[in-house]
C-alpha cells in the first residue's frame, strides 16, 4: 500500500479533486499475554491501510481502504462524496508549507529488532514481579510492541514521513485468600526503560494493601488522585471542552472563557507535541501540520482551545497541531497530544493531615464532557492521617465538577507519571464531595 | 516448516472482508461522508497450552497466515510449555434465519440518505435546543470461517443504524439528550420512528436544564429498562464469561446451582435474536444458542468458548471478534426476562425513592462484584408518586446484592443496541430488561 500513496494522490486529482490528501499508516504489534500466571497466546498483527481525503468546490469527501483491489474504487468514492456535499463556506484549504520540528526520542530500533523470545521474557518479569508479593494472582495482562509507519502527502506539498515504536506493560491483579481485591499497573513508553518486573509488583502490593477496606461517612475532603485516576477525569471531563470544534457547536463548557482565571494561579496546562520520547510526540500531526508546544493555562489563566486544520480555519487562527486520528479510517478531528500538568511539586502525602488518596477510578467516561460533571467510583482508595495513608477504603464515590476542581488544586506529588499521552504527577484537590 | 506442523493441534482462520459508510449531520451541516472499504483475516494456531494467533489486513495469502500463527504457538510453547488446551465438541452450524432486510440501504441514494438525516435532525431541534448532532451507519461483511477440523461456513450481515443528540444550555448550564437505534434494514427508520426519537432526545436535554443534582445515599429504587438492561449486561454478564471466571476473576467463579438473586430474577443471553447481538455461529464456528445464566435466581451457566466450555464444563457459541482480533469470550443479546409486576405497582411499593432512567455508561469490576453506573436522568419517588426530575445520578454497589434486593420485576420487557468493549475489541451487543424495582442501593449525587 505504501507504494501506492503517490499514485492515489495523483488518481484523486484526475477524478476531479482541487485539493487531495493521502495518509498512509502502518502498524506492526506483537503481543505476549497471560491468563493467571501461565503464559496464554502471542498475537501478531499487521495493518496497513490509505485513507483519501478529497475536495472539490470546499466540500471534503473522504473514504479509506486497506486493499490495493479497491484503491481506485475508494478515491473515486471520496471525491464523489465531495460532490454530494453543498460548498462549505468554513473551508480554507488542507494544510500547506510544511516546516517540522526536529523530535528525538519516538524510534528504538532494539524495539524494532525485539524477537518473539525476548518478548516472552518481559510478559515473564512481569508475572514474576506479582509472585513477588504472596497472596496475589495476576489475572491477566500482557507485554506489547509495536512499530508504526506513518506518510502524509497533500496536493499543497505535504510530505511527512515518520516511524515510532512503543512498548507497553499491563498487569491486573486479585487476592487469593480472605478480603477480596483487585488492583492494576500499566505503563508505557517509547523505549526499552520499563522496569516490568517493578509494575507487577506493584499492582500486587497494592491489591494487597487494599484488603479489609473501611466504609467512611460521606464528607468534603482533601483527595489526592494517582496520575491514573486524574488523567481519567482530564481526559473525559476537561479535554473535550477544549476541543475547538465543540467551542465552535456550543459544545463546550468553555464557551467565552479565554483570556479567564479559570484555575488556580499555580496551575500550568500545555499541548505539547514535541515533548522529548513523548507518546503523542511526532514531527506532525495527523494532517501534516507542524507539532508545536502549546500553552493551554498559563498561571490560571485559559489561554487557547486546540484546533485542528479545519477549525483553526472557521475561527481565523493557526492550527494548534491537533488534527488527530484514530486511524487510517477516519478523517482527522481535534485530538490531545501530550498534555502537560505543571504544579509547583511537594512532598503530597505527607504534607497532607487528613483526606482520601485514590489510585484509579471507574466511570470517568460518564462524565458529562460539556458541563464536566462527574461522579466516578473509587478503586484502591486509602484514608490520610497525619501525612501518611492510613486505612484501604472499600467503596468509594466522588462526585464533582473538572473545572471547579481546577479551582481547588493545593498540591502536586513529585510522582509525574506518562499517561498514555497525559503527563501529570498526583494532584491534591480540597473539598471533594466523596461517599463511602 | 513440517516439523513444527506436526505438534499444532488445531488451526482456524477466519476472512473478512466488508464496507461501511458513515455519514455525519451537525448543526444542519453535513461534516463528513466516509466509506471504508477492508478484507483481512485472523488466523489461530494451538501449541500444546499457546496460542498463536496473526491478523493481517488486506490481501491476504491463508497458508502464510497458518504458518506464522502455527511458529508464534510453537514458540509460546516450546519456551514455557503447560498443560495442553483442549476444545469442546462443534458441529457445522446450520445457517437459516438470517435477520430479514426488506429495504437495502444500498438501493437507497446517499442524497436521500442525507435528506431523511435533515429532517431527523430538525425534529431534534425544538425551542431551547442549541446543538444538534445526527449519525448515520451502514455496514456490511461477509465472514467466512474454516478450521483444521474441517470446518467451513460462511455468512454476510447488513447492518444499519443512527444516534442522534441534542444539547440545550441555560446560564453556563449543558445538558444533552441522545438516542439511537440499529438493526437490519432501511425500515429501520419507520419501525422505529426515527423523527419522534429525535424529538424524545431534544426534549431531554430541554428538561434536564431545569433538573436538580439529588442527594445522595442509599435508598430503594426503580430502574428503567434501559439501565436494568446496562445492569443485567455490565454486571451480570460480563461476570459470567467462562474467560473471566478461569482468570479468577470474577466473583460468580464455583457457583454454578447457587441461589445468587431474588427468585423473581432470570438472566439470558440470546445471540438468534434478531437483535444488535444477532450471529448465526460465533468466531469458532459454533453454532449461536440461548443460555440462561440465571434461572429463577440459581445461577445457571457461564458463557463459553471452546476453551472454556471444554474447561468449565458447558456449551461453547459465545466466543466473537472486532475485526480480525483474537475471539475472546463475549455477550450477544443479554436480558432480564419479564415477570409479571405493574410499573405503577413498583412506585407503590417503593413509596419513597428514586426511578433512575436511560444510561450514559458504567463499569464493573468483575472479580470483586461492584459496579457503577450513571443514568441519564432521575425521578424521586415520594409517597409513591413520581416528583421532581433530578441529573446526574448514579448507581452504584455490590452486584450479588442488588441482585438478591430485587422486589419486582416488570412485564414491559425492552431491548436497546450498543456495541461492548473488552480486549480492546467493540462489538454489537444489545441488552435489555422489564422495569425491575431494588430495595436498596447506592445513588450518588451532589
Amino acid at each position: 500500500m505504501y507504494d501506492l500513496a503517490r499514485k492515489a494522490l495523483k488518481l484523486a486529482e484526475q477524478a476531479g479533486a482541487e485539493e487531495a490528501e493521502i495518509y498512509y499508516a502502518a502498524n506492526h504489534s506483537t503481543g505476549v499475554n497471560f491468563k493467571k500466571d501461565a503464559l496464554e497466546n502471542a498475537k501478531d498483527r499487521f495493518s496497513e491501510g490509505l485513507g483519501i481525503r478529497a475536495i472539490v468546490n470546499g466540500a471534503v469527501g473522504f473514504a479509506s481502504t486497506n486493499s490495493a483491489e479497491e484503491l481506485e474504487n475508494a478515491v473515486k468514492i471520496a471525491v464523489a462524496e465531495a460532490r454530494v456535499r453543498e460548498s462549505d463556506p468554513d473551508w480554507v484549504s488542507l494544510p500547506s508549507n510544511g516546516k517540522y520540528p526536529q523530535v528525538s526520542g519516538i524510534f528504538d530500533k532494539k524495539i524494532e529488532a525485539l524477537e518473539l523470545e525476548e518478548c516472552i521474557v518481559y510478559a515473564v518479569e512481569l508475572v514474576k514481579g506479582t509472585k513477588e508479593v504472596p497472596g496475589t494472582l495476576p489475572t491477566s495482562g500482557g507485554f506489547t510492541r509495536s512499530k508504526s509507519k506513518r506518510l502524509i502527502l497533500n496536493t499543497n506539498g505535504i510530505e511527512i514521513e515518520e516511524e515510532s515504536t512503543a512498548v507497553s506493560g499491563f498487569v491486573d491483579v486479585i487476592t487469593v485468600n480472605g478480603d477480596t481485591s483487585t488492583a492494576y499497573d500499566f505503563a508505557i513508553s517509547r523505549s526499552l526503560d520499563i522496569d516490568f518486573f517493578a509494575l507487577g509488583k506493584n499492582a500486587s502490593d497494592l491489591a494487597l494493601k487494599s484488603r479489609g477496606g473501611i466504609k467512611i461517612e460521606p464528607q468534603k475532603t482533601d483527595v489526592i488522585f494517582h496520575p491514573f485516576a486524574f488523567s481519567d477525569i482530564l481526559e473525559e471531563a476537561l479535554a473535550p471542552s477544549l476541543d475547538a470544534d465543540n467551542v465552535q457547536k456550543g459544545r463546550s463548557g468553555l464557551i467565552d472563557k479565554l483570556g479567564e482565571e479559570f484555575a488556580v494561579p499555580e496551575l500550568c496546562i500545555y499541548d505539547d507535541g514535541l515533548v522529548e520520547a513523548g507518546i503523542e510526540t511526532s514531527a506532525s500531526d495527523d494532517e501534516g501540520v507542524p507539532s508545536q508546544h502549546t500553552t493551554v493555562i498559563e498561571n490560571g489563566v485559559l489561554e487557547t482551545y486546540l484546533y485542528d486544520s479545519y477549525t483553526a480555519g472557521k475561527a481565523g487562527v493557526k492550527s494548534t497541531g491537533n488534527g488527530s486520528r484514530s486511524s487510517y479510517t477516519s478523517p482527522p478531528s481535534v485530538g490531545l497530544r501530550n498534555f502537560v500538568i505543571d504544579y509547583p511539586q511537594e512532598d503530597i502525602i505527607a504534607n497532607t493531615t487528613s483526606g482520601i488518596f485514590v489510585n484509579t477510578i471507574i466511570g470517568a467516561h460518564t462524565a458529562n464532557s460539556i458541563s464536566g460533571d462527574f461522579s466516578v467510583e473509587a478503586r484502591n482508595a486509602f484514608t490520610i492521617k497525619d501525612g501518611a495513608l492510613d486505612k484501604p477504603v472499600k467503596s468509594l464515590m466522588i462526585s464533582g465538577n473538572a473545572f471547579e476542581l481546577l479551582k481547588n488544586i493545593t498540591g502536586a506529588g513529585f510522582d509525574v507519571r506518562k499517561v498514555g499521552g497525559i503527563i501529570t504527577p498526583s494532584i491534591r484537590v480540597s473539598g471533594m464531595s466523596v461517599i463511602g | 516448516m513440517t516439523g513444527i506442523m506436526q505438534d499444532i493441534k488445531f488451526y482456524d482462520c477466519r476472512v473478512i472482508e466488508g464496507s461501511s459508510t458513515s455519514i455525519v449531520l451537525d448543526n444542519g451541516k453535513i461534516e463528513e461522508i466516509s466509506r471504508n472499504f477492508t478484507r483481512g483475516a485472523g488466523v489461530r494456531a494451538l501449541c500444546g497450552g499457546s496460542w498463536g494467533y496473526t491478523a493481517v489486513e488486506g490481501d491476504i495469502d491463508l497458508k502464510c497466515g497458518v504458518e506464522a500463527a502455527s511458529k508464534l504457538a510453537f514458540s509460546m510453547n516450546s519456551s514455557t510449555p503447560k498443560e495442553g488446551v483442549e476444545l469442546a465438541a462443534v458441529t457445522s452450524p446450520d445457517v437459516k434465519d438470517l435477520p430479514e432486510v426488506r429495504i437495502d440501504p444500498r438501493d437507497i441514494a446517499i442524497e436521500e440518505k442525507v435528506d431523511l438525516l435533515k429532517s431527523i435532525e430538525e425534529h431534534a431541534k425544538i425551542a431551547g435546543v442549541h446543538s444538534t448532532k445526527v449519525m448515520y451507519l451502514e455496514s456490511e461483511f461477509k465472514v467466512q470461517y474454516r478450521s483444521s477440523e474441517g470446518l467451513e461456513r460462511e455468512y454476510e450481515l447488513l447492518n444499519v443504524g443512527f444516534a442522534v443528540s441534542a444539547v440545550a444550555s441555560e446560564n453556563g448550564v449543558y445538558q444533552a439528550g441522545r438516542e439511537s437505534r440499529f438493526g437490519y434494514g432501511y425500515e429501520l427508520f419507520e419501525k422505529e420512528n426515527a423523527l419522534e426519537l429525535a424529538g424524545k432526545a431534544g426534549k431531554t436535554a430541554i428538561e434536564l436544564l431545569k433538573a436538580k443534582t439529588p442527594k445522595g445515599g442509599e435508598m430503594p429504587v426503580v430502574l428503567d429498562q434501559e439501565l436494568a438492561g446496562v445492569f443485567a449486561h455490565e454486571a451480570v454478564g460480563h461476570a459470567s464469561e467462562g474467560d473471566l471466571v478461569l482468570e479468577g476473576d470474577s466473583i460468580l467463579e464455583n457457583r454454578i446451582g447457587e441461589q445468587i438473586a431474588s427468585p423473581l430474577v432470570t438472566i439470558i443471553d440470546d445471540p438468534t435474536l434478531h437483535e444488535f447481538g444477532y450471529y448465526p455461529f460465533d468466531a469458532e464456528g459454533s453454532e449461536s444458542r440461548r443460555t440462561e445464566i440465571i434461572r429463577d435466581g440459581i445461577f445457571n451457566s457461564y458463557l463459553h468458548s471452546r476453551e472454556t466450555a471444554a474447561k468449565l464444563g458447558g456449551t461453547p457459541g459465545n466466543c466473537r471478534a472486532q475485526g480480525y482480533s483474537m475471539p475472546v469470550v463475549r455477550m450477544s443479546n443479554t436480558f432480564i426476562d419479564n415477570g409479571d409486576s405493574r410499573f405503577e405497582e413498583m412506585l407503590e411499593e417503593v413509596r419513597n425513592g428514586m426511578y433512575l432512567v436511560g444510561s450514559r455508561g458504567g463499569q464493573v469490576n468483575t472479580g470483586e462484584g461492584i459496579f457503577q453506573f450513571n443514568a441519564e436522568k432521575g425521578y424521586l419517588i415520594k409517597n409513591g408518586e413520581l416528583t421532581g426530575l433530578v441529573r446526574d445520578v448514579s448507581l452504584s454497589g455490590k452486584t450479588l446484592e442488588i441482585l438478591n434486593h430485587v422486589t419486582h420485576v416488570g412485564n414491559d420487557l425492552k431491548m436497546t443496541a450498543g456495541r461492548c468493549g473488552k480486549a480492546g475489541q467493540l462489538v454489537p451487543v444489545s441488552d435489555g430488561s422489564p422495569h425491575i424495582a431494588i430495595s436498596k442501593a447506592l445513588v450518588g449525587g451532589a
